[in-house]
């Protein structure tokens, strides 16, 4: 059982939030200014399915809560907009937070296959899963938009040349760091952000009640 | 909340998603560059994009004096978000004109027409656009499209001495 949530929440709070997210994932703003939209590549839509799976084991994600036969046509279609707002918001999350080519890529894709299973297989509760998620997405932002930005960017100064020691030894080559605009930083954050809150606000499981009863008294005779 | 308010905020809220979600899509089938495009799109998208007149005239006054590229900027500036057919007609024909030489063709050139013209054919209601203008050769985006792919088709016929004769239409 999930507790209710109120009709405008379900209906237009929650779509319009992953709806967002969804948009913003895939912008990629370029260092001169020029902007374009980048599709969810395959892995990411596997990788949505895993964590709208892991979210629904962790009871983030109660599908009795958002569809159902208790539950009017009207609330089904409601219900069925926000699963399908969520799968394509976690698909494009993923899609803003992992690099575009190269071997990072796949790096980041593996990283997050093989945390998701982990976390699977963990079967943690919905406290946990939210927390677990928030350090995921936040050590991917800053990898990607703080780390790797900051090795491309040829200003970066003392920032660039600490990383670049750091690193020196862990590969074969020099890492090639990603140019991206600080815009394309802020609105990342603004959509980890957004999808964080989205996840807050899905339907909770409902508080169980527990009823105390005391003891029967016997009298001592 | 009564039972009727809750069905309306939740027709209101399947409206505004299924809104929401299209108009995403939209701008990922058409991939703005910049923000004045994606904001063009927008007021497009409602009927409430408007071509800057002025700049328009100024752009088709270069044009006719063979003055492509300032004829491209008055263009841009009249549909800087590149939703009128006709304004990116004429850019791609500018490309055309620019491009075109008797013994060779600018390669670079005519695949920016190519672009603009596929634009324009984006952008017109059918895929079909008539510009009804006395001082052009070619009137349709479908004859245009179809010079400028010849002009980027390498073939025996190039070496034939005659086609020095072409006119630029």
């Amino acid at each position: 059982m999930t507790r209710p949530l109120p009709a405008a929440r379900e209906a237009i709070i929650l779509p319009a939030l992953f709806l967002t997210v969804a948009g913003a994932g895939g912008l990629r703003v370029a260092p001169g200014g020029g902007m374009s939209f980048v599709p969810p590549p395959l892995i990411t839509l596997v990788l949505a399915v895993l964590l709208l799976g892991v979210m629904a084991r962790a009871g983030l994600l109660i599908p009795t809560g958002l569809l159902g036969d208790h539950r009017t046509g009207l609330e089904n279609a409601s219900g069925a907009v926000v699963v399908l707002a969520l799968f394509a918001a976690s698909a494009q999350l993923f899609t803003c937070l992992t690099p575009d080519a190269g071997v990072l890529r796949l790096v980041f894709n593996l990283f997050f296959l093989f945390l998701l299973w982990n976390t699977l297989a963990a079967q943690p509760d919905r406290t946990r899963l939210l927390r677990s998620l928030l350090v995921v997405f936040g050590w991917a932002y800053v990898v990607r938009y703080v780390a790797l930005a900051a090795l491309a960017d040829p200003q970066a100064g003392w920032t660039r040349r600490l990383l670049t020691v750091l690193l020196e030894g862990a590969t074969s080559g020099p890492i090639e760091g990603e140019a991206i605009a600080p815009l394309a930083g802020y609105v990342a954050f603004a959509t980890v952000a957004l999808y964080m809150i989205g996840l807050v606000l899905l339907p909770r499981p409902a508080a169980t009640t527990v009823a105390l009863v005391a003891p029967d008294v016997v009298d001592a005779p | 909340m009564g039972a009727v308010k809750e069905a309306l905020v939740r027709v209101a809220g399947l409206v505004f998603a299924a809104a929401y979600a299209a108009f995403i899509v939209s701008v990922y089938a058409r991939q703005p560059s910049t923000v004045r495009q994606l904001a063009g799109g927008v007021a497009a998208s409602v009927g409430a994009y408007r071509v800057d007149p002025v700049n328009f005239q100024e752009g088709l006054r270069f044009f006719r004096g063979d003055q492509f590229p300032e004829a491209r900027a008055a263009f841009e500036r009249a549909d800087p978000a590149r939703q009128d057919a006709q304004t990116q007609f004429y850019i791609a024909y500018s490309y055309y004109r620019q491009g075109w030489g008797r013994v060779y063709k600018d390669d670079a050139l005519y695949r920016q027409g190519l672009e603009a013209v596929d634009r324009a054919i984006g952008r017109a209601p059918g895929g079909r656009l008539v510009v009804s203008d006395a001082t052009l050769h070619m009137h349709t985006a479908d004859e245009l499209r179809a010079e400028l792919q010849r002009g980027l088709v390498r073939e025996l016929s190039d070496l034939n001495p005659m086609k020095v004769l072409e006119e630029r239409k």
